[in-house]
């Protein structure tokens, strides 16, 4: 039980080899839940993004929002004896999870079957850019080349230049949602049947899982609609995307029934069945007329999105600021929710990270997760769970096959 | 075992489903999709909202078909006590209440977390909503894009220095939805440990809020020096990473880290690789917009995007062709894994949905699931269930409590 406290998942235990960012959400997910989780990271530099958002004393941000709960295990990956290691932990874990290029788990000898041998029940999850089969499987992936092979990157920009780049990991954070989700599941089967099973999860099949309407729209009218981007503007009901008023942007879903909230809104009650803008259809065909309108109406009635919002939300009209990142860390309702919550780091102190998207009647609390330094359960793990003596654990630092440092 | 007669990793579970739209049902499609037998309960006589789009031929929505794979539709009049009480007996033959509702809304029918409870000691209730069940703005009216507007992910698309993007993909719904999977089924099996059920709480604006890997922990360690928000095409911690313009078409090139002489190879400029003008991704940042011209100059030494991908391949630079959502279907990687499917509707035919995005060693093919007409259901439900005869079920049908429709 990690931290002493219970959650929903206390009871289990993971070899975590992930890195970088899909698969380390994976098991982030899990250990948020109770699990106990066992990092292993190569030695001497550990995960590769130990590199990655480090503004004071050599310790990562990101590594730390990445891997909240986990506990350290740093060994040199090419020594015999470290995989001796590795072999005799997976002997009593119910779940590994890898994020490597297709093949190189079962390079370094800990393939599925391999592992089988080790444990016959486990559950091995393999997350990776493009999957663990097919053409592209061997390609170097990262997050945004998976996402331009789904088609989700040519849905974003305008139609005639080339499109933008979300500047989020929607890609690699919900894929390792995708994998818990596939892990819970398998873990269940196994809890129903003792079987284990091998999951493949790949980050262009999450992006793909995406499109709720752009494929069955091309296939279902045999191409004659050929979804593509289009601005900032929904394609299928309007008024609906991204409008400008002073000192920023507003999202705006009048469609539907409304419609006739927002012309009273905008106390234009003569659009509401107006031979131009009276329908769906018709909105649709004098889009731009409908957004000049209404942008007009927003530039020269507010001084601000504030009060824009405020005004429209009194009519029943669905509306949002758009907000910058700033402004979201101070909202009250983000704040209340937990959805931007505050980590203490023992090393950098205080910062903002997201929260934990999942919400359990059960367990109302957040775990109080750290994340580790390097090799910070070295010793923990090798006496806790290979009942090696601190003498011997001191033989393997002086070996070079375990590994420590505090950042 | 499923009502389709194959075994899954869920075959068992039973879920009664008053979802709507897109987060909810792919919530409980997810559950379908892994073999849970989930009753749809649609409210008579128009059923759920998501049979109004993409209809493009016979009434029949292509969009309903996409995200209600493998449920059974049981439509009745929750206006008449009599449909209610029909409801509310199901309640204690099932494990699963989902729905998306705002908020409140469930607790107004008589169905509350506690009426829940008083009908089936262990359920566990899934809420699924835009905004979340607290918190000052949980009472507004929720779409995808007011979620993604308060969470500062609109924020991060598009030029800084105009207004932002909306990516035209069901992001937030469809992540929203698995994460609500991923909660249903971590609790679910600590129910099945301990007997005690619960009330989940998923929201697309704190899924959204999941996505930020770096940004809401830059602004805060850095005392507001550095603010995240959109910046066109390219990514602001490593260079070159970005969309890239080719001939008649873009590419994504991830020519970062230990890539960089692998793309200087490939570009026959080997002196760039020390150059300490460019020899680190912060030297590159530096100079980005040179860096960038360095490339789509080169790009444009290839008569299409292709080429260009073909030959950056050879010297293993990460790199895609930016593929339109139609180019997707029979892009043959896709299809190999999956990642396209293609189902055959009972009214449609064929036609291409994006494909179950988890694999599962121990169940490789996927359920052959079909999406139900309104109503399909409705005797099955009601006598295998319930124990209702025929006749009683005929009687329901001409009251109105009860109702069909082929579509």
């Amino acid at each position: 039980m990690a931290y002493g406290m219970e959650h929903i998942l206390s009871d289990l235990r993971v070899l975590d080899f992930t890195r970088a960012l899909a698969g380390p959400s994976c098991t982030r997910m899990l250990a948020e839940m109770g699990a106990d989780v066992i990092k292993v990271e190569s030695a001497p530099r550990g995960d590769m993004v130990r590199g990655i958002s480090v503004f004071e004393k050599e310790r990562s941000l990101y590594f730390i929002q990445q891997n909240l709960g986990k506990k350290s295990l740093c060994v040199n990956i090419r020594d015999p004896k470290a995989m001796d290691i590795i072999k005799e932990l997976i002997a009593q874990m119910d779940v590994v999870v890898e994020n490597f290029k297709p093949g190189v788990i079962a390079q370094m000898g800990l393939g599925y079957e391999e592992l089988k041998k080790i444990k016959p029940n486990i559950i091995l999850c393999s997350i990776s850019a493009l999957g663990q089969k097919g053409p592209l499987s061997t390609k170097p992936g990262y997050d945004y080349i998976a996402q331009a092979y789904s088609g989700v990157t040519s849905m974003i920009g305008d139609p005639d230049e080339a499109p933008y780049l979300p500047l989020v990991g929607m890609g690699d954070v919900s894929t390792g949602v995708h994998a818990a989700l596939a892990v819970v599941s398998a873990l269940r089967y196994r809890d129903r049947t003792g079987e284990g099973q091998h999951l493949d999860i790949g980050l262009l099949d999450v992006y793909y899982h995406y499109h709720e309407v752009n494929v069955h729209q091309y296939s279902g009218t045999k191409g004659k609609m050929n979804p593509t981007r289009a601005g900032r503007h929904l394609t299928y009901v309007c008024p609906a995307g991204i409008f400008r008023a002073k000192g920023g942007s507003v999202v705006i879903m009048a469609f539907l029934h409304h419609w006739k909230d927002l012309c009273a809104a905008m106390e234009k009650p003569e659009l509401v069945e107006h031979e131009r803008y009276g329908t769906e259809a018709l909105r649709l065909e004098h889009r731009d007329e409908v957004v000049e309108i209404i942008e007009d109406w927003l530039q020269a009635t507010f001084s601000d999105v504030e009060s824009a919002v405020a005004h429209m939300e009194q009519f029943g009209v669905p509306v949002a600021p758009v907000l910058s990142v700033a402004e979201t860390t101070q909202h009250p309702h983000l704040r209340e929710r937990g959805t931007v919550r505050t980590i203490d780091d023992p090393i950098v102190g205080e910062f903002d990270i997201p929260g934990m998207p999942l919400r359990f009647s059960r367990f109302p609390d957040d775990l109080p997760l750290k994340a580790p330094t390097l090799g910070q359960h070295n010793e923990e793990i090798l006496s806790a769970y290979l009942k090696r003596s601190p003498e011997e654990v001191q033989q393997l630092c002086e070996a070079g096959v375990l590994f420590e440092k505090n950042s | 075992m499923t009502t389709q007669g194959t075994q899954h990793v869920l075959s068992g579970l039973r879920v009664l489903d008053f979802t709507r739209a897109l987060a909810g049902p792919t919530c409980s499609r997810m559950l379908a999709e892994m073999g849970a037998d989930v009753i749809k309960v649609e409210s008579a006589p128009k059923g759920d909202l998501g049979r109004n789009f993409s209809m493009f031929r016979n009434k029949r929505s292509l969009f309903h078909v996409q995200h209600n794979r493998g449920k059974k539709s049981l439509c009745v009049n929750l206006r008449d006590p009599r449909g209610m009480a029909l409801v509310t007996e199901l309640i204690q033959h099932v494990d699963i209440v989902v729905e998306n509702f705002k908020p409140g809304v469930m607790a107004d029918m008589g169905l509350s977390y506690e009426r829940l409870k008083d009908l089936k000691p262990d359920i566990i209730l899934c809420s699924i909503s835009a905004l979340g069940q607290t918190g000052p703005l949980a009472h507004k009216p929720g779409y995808d894009y007011i979620a993604q507007a308060y969470s500062g992910v609109t924020s991060m698309v598009g030029e800084e220095n105009d207004a932002p993007y909306i990516p035209l993909v069901g992001m937030g719904d469809v992540s929203t939805g698995v994460h609500g999977a991923l909660a249903v089924l971590a609790a679910l099996r600590h129910r099945d440990n301990t007997g005690r059920g619960q009330h989940l709480d998923v929201a697309l604006l704190d899924v959204y809020y999941h996505y930020h890997e770096v940004n809401v922990h830059t602004p805060r360690a850095t005392e507001g020096a550095i603010q995240p928000t959109r910046v066109g095409r390219h990514m602001t911690y490593a260079c070159p990473s970005g969309v890239f313009r080719g001939n008649g078409g873009y590419l994504v090139i991830m020519a970062i880290f230990h890539h960089w002489p692998d793309f200087c190879k490939a570009i026959k400029r080997p002196e760039l690789i020390d150059d300490p003008q460019y020899n680190t991704d912060q030297a590159r940042l530096e100079r980005r917009d040179e860096v960038i011209k360095l490339v789509e100059d080169w790009l444009q030494t290839f008569p299409d995007v292709e080429s260009a991908v073909a030959y950056l391949e050879e010297f293993n630079v990460p790199v895609a062709p930016v593929l339109s959502v139609a180019e997707t279907l029979d892009y043959p990687h896709l299809r190999e894994r999956g990642t396209v499917t293609t189902i055959n509707d009972p009214i449609h035919g064929d036609l291409d949905v994006p494909g179950f995005p988890l694999k599962f060693s121990e169940f490789p093919d996927e359920l052959p699931l079909h999406a139900p007409t309104l109503g399909q259901h409705n005797e099955e439900v009601l006598t295998s269930y319930l124990g209702r005869s025929v006749e009683e079920v005929q009687q329901l049908r001409e009251a109105g409590v009860v109702v069909e429709e082929n579509r």
